[in-house]
């Protein structure tokens, strides 16, 4: 759950916990209050009724029950006397009750006040009653009054929850955005700050800018140290290499020595390429490249299958291209033929005598996607995953290659936005897809 | 023909002046932008050899002085280990005939002269005889007797550049890094372009001996002409 909706879920319950404590003190303490203001009424009247009681007033309470609410038109009160019989049970204390009483046809909720007294050796039983109905309807409303009004406060708190944090929240969602998920490069990040006026959020953006400070630092220091490694290891291989050409050109040299000068050279040759592909990758990773050329594919694809014909033939190799599609891609013409090259050769290098190559492709509105699927060794899933990192080797020790082809291939299609997929079986063989994006066209 | 190396290295000027020298080339060196200049200003050369990354400047101010000298035709070769992909056609553009990247072989570095050469004199034809053969370089094409004869461009290579290289032993690794360029893996341990050589020699053998064009050893291949 999201930390917004998680903040007014909590508001919300909290608030309805809120609101129905507070409603249930109010409405319980109302309804007592107003109770308590009867009671003290009925005692006051009834002390008043006893002190002044006489025998004609008995009489006329005991006689004339209808006549009192003649006069009592709105049927607030009323005074029944009863005489009492049983003189044991004579209970001098007050009792109150709330209870329903029909009046005149007309039921209505009375407070009453019970008393059992001594009036001139006879005993009555006395009861005050005076309406309760104005309390308990005052509670009433007023509970469904402030039921109403906490709920559309509620629901507008709710709402105004929801958007504050949601603004509040906005730079943080932004920052998360901006700053970490579009992030490819830490060389091209954007260290403008996001404006928030929230503290922590500040903090947070400052935080991520520093970090990718450090890590853009290193990663330039990468790309020089590779860069400036390789260059300064290209001067002093050109003297070796002079230098044992001109020994190997000497008349006197005996057969050994000549081809341990020559196994020299292949190792010194081997070294260049190494170094060379380092200088490449990390040249397409500086984006030195122009990629405005206009590739056709199926003509590149022809060309190296004329240049690797040769292996392919002495290995009995099936090669068969159904390729359907006549795509061309903007890009760097000499990259992509060496992105083709790198995986095409790979699928040769790996494939055992006669296997089969197959090119195959397709296009949609939004990509070219071209398949080269060989029945070659394949990889283990473990070896899969690390097959674009610079020097990653399968457990092939005989087939020769630096193990930098394929980070070559994988640094020119990030270079072109093209994706690769590597799907591979071991000792069945393996499917590489690169994904040529249709946006490049435009 | 006389060669100015401009080069702050010296172990590299050295290989490069043994290695002309017995070539018959005269060699001179300078080591720094300042004392290139002087020599530059003085003599005349047929050849160039200049390294971009110099002590007391760039080669390229180097390059822009003699293009601006009158009357002067020396041929320049650019010789440097910069990476940057526009120096090479900056180097080109300023008027350099050649820009090989180190690290370089030395049997390359005389082809491309010899190529600069035969571009320099404008020679009358571009068909260069060999034995019964006649290569033409502008066509890329090779002929017996007027009859073309069909090579696939990587067997064209591998004539040219041992025509090029006439009379010297050229090993395996050299031809195949010139041919193939070292961008593509090399598999160095294949018998990749022993397979081309004997192709090569199967098609041309069809019409006319082909001994010129021999094995050496375990080294490489050599054109007699």
């Amino acid at each position: 759950m999201r930390l917004q909706e998680k903040f007014t879920l909590y508001n919300a319950v909290t608030k309805l916990i809120l609101i129905f404590v507070l409603g249930s003190i109010i409405l319980f303490s109302l309804e007592k209050i107003s109770i308590h203001h009867l009671d003290n009424r009925l005692l006051k009247k009834e002390t008043k009724l006893i002190e002044n009681l006489s025998d004609s007033e008995v009489d006329s309470l005991l006689n004339a029950q209808q006549t009192f609410t003649d006069y009592n038109i709105l049927k607030d009160e009323f005074i029944v006397l009863t005489p009492l019989n049983n003189k044991l049970k004579v209970d001098t204390i007050a009792k109150f009750t709330t209870g329903d009483r029909e009046i005149a046809g007309d039921i209505e909720t009375y407070r009453i006040l019970t008393k059992q007294f001594k009036y001139e050796d006879k005993y009555y039983e006395l009861n005050l009653g005076t309406t309760a109905s104005g309390a308990l309807s005052i509670k009433k409303s007023l509970g469904m009054y402030m039921l109403i009004v906490l709920m559309v406060s509620l629901t507008v708190t709710l709402i105004t929850d929801y958007a504050f944090t949601r603004f509040l929240l906005k730079p943080f969602y932004k920052i998360v955005d901006q700053k970490i998920n579009k992030v490819n490069d830490p060389t091209a990040f954007d260290y403008s700050k996001i404006a928030t006026s929230t503290a922590d959020f500040v903090l947070l953006d400052d935080s991520i800018n520093g970090l990718m400070k450090k890590l853009s630092d290193l990663f330039l220091l990468e790309k020089q140290f590779i860069a400036n490694v390789s260059h300064e290891l290209l001067t002093p291989i050109s003297i070796l290499n002079g230098r044992l050409e001109n020994i190997l050109a000497s008349e006197k040299l005996s057969e050994e020595h000549e081809e341990k000068l020559l196994a020299s050279l292949k190792t010194l040759s081997r070294l260049k390429a190494i170094i060379n592909s380092l200088l490449l990758i990390s040249k397409i990773e500086n984006e030195q490249y122009v990629k405005t050329n206009q590739v056709n594919i199926v003509e590149e694809i022809n060309d190296i299958y004329e240049e690797l014909e040769e292996r392919i033939a002495a290995k009995n190799l099936t090669y068969q291209s159904l390729l359907h599609e006549n795509f061309v891609f903007i890009g760097n013409k000499a990259l992509i033929h060496t992105l083709l090259m790198n995986v095409i050769n790979n699928a040769v290098k790996y494939t055992p005598a006669n296997g089969t190559i197959t090119l195959t492709d397709e296009i949609n509105t939004d990509f070219y996607r071209l398949h080269i699927t060989d029945t070659g060794v394949g990889m283990e899933s473990e070896i899969l995953q690390r097959v674009f990192q610079r020097f990653a080797r399968g457990n092939h020790d005989h087939i020769g290659g630096s193990g930098l082809g394929l980070a070559i291939a994988n640094s020119i299609a990030k270079f072109h936005n093209i994706t690769v997929n590597i799907s591979s079986k071991k000792d069945a063989g393996t499917t590489v897809s690169l994904t040529f994006p249709l946006a490049n066209l435009a | 023909m006389n060669v100015l190396i401009v080069e702050d290295e010296k172990s590299l000027a050295l290989e490069i002046n043994d290695f002309l020298g017995k070539e018959g080339y005269i060699i001179e060196h300078a080591r720094k932008k300042a004392s290139a200049e002087e020599k530059i200003l003085i003599n005349n050369y047929d050849f160039i050899l200049l390294d971009l990354g110099l002590p007391d400047g760039d080669g390229f101010e180097l390059l822009k002085l003699i293009k601006s000298l009158k009357n002067r035709d020396d041929a320049i070769i650019i010789l440097t280990a910069r990476s940057e992909v526009d120096d090479r056609i900056k180097g080109l553009e300023e008027g350099a005939d050649d820009y090989l990247p180190k690290p370089f072989s030395l049997n390359e570095l005389l082809a491309r002269m010899h190529a600069v050469t035969r571009r320099k004199h404008k020679f009358e034809r571009n068909d260069i005889k060999v034995h019964d053969f006649v290569l033409d370089i502008q066509n890329r094409a090779v002929s017996f007797d007027n009859e073309r004869i069909h090579l696939t461009k990587k067997e064209y290579e591998i004539l040219n550049y041992l025509v090029l290289n006439k009379n010297r032993v050229v090993s395996r690794t050299s031809l195949t890094e010139h041919v193939w360029g070292d961008i593509l893996e090399i598999n160095s341990d294949s018998n990749f372009v022993d397979v081309h050589v004997k192709n090569l020699r199967k098609k041309l053998s069809v019409y006319a001996k082909t001994e010129w064009l021999e094995t050496v050893r375990s080294v490489g291949y050599r054109i007699t002409l």
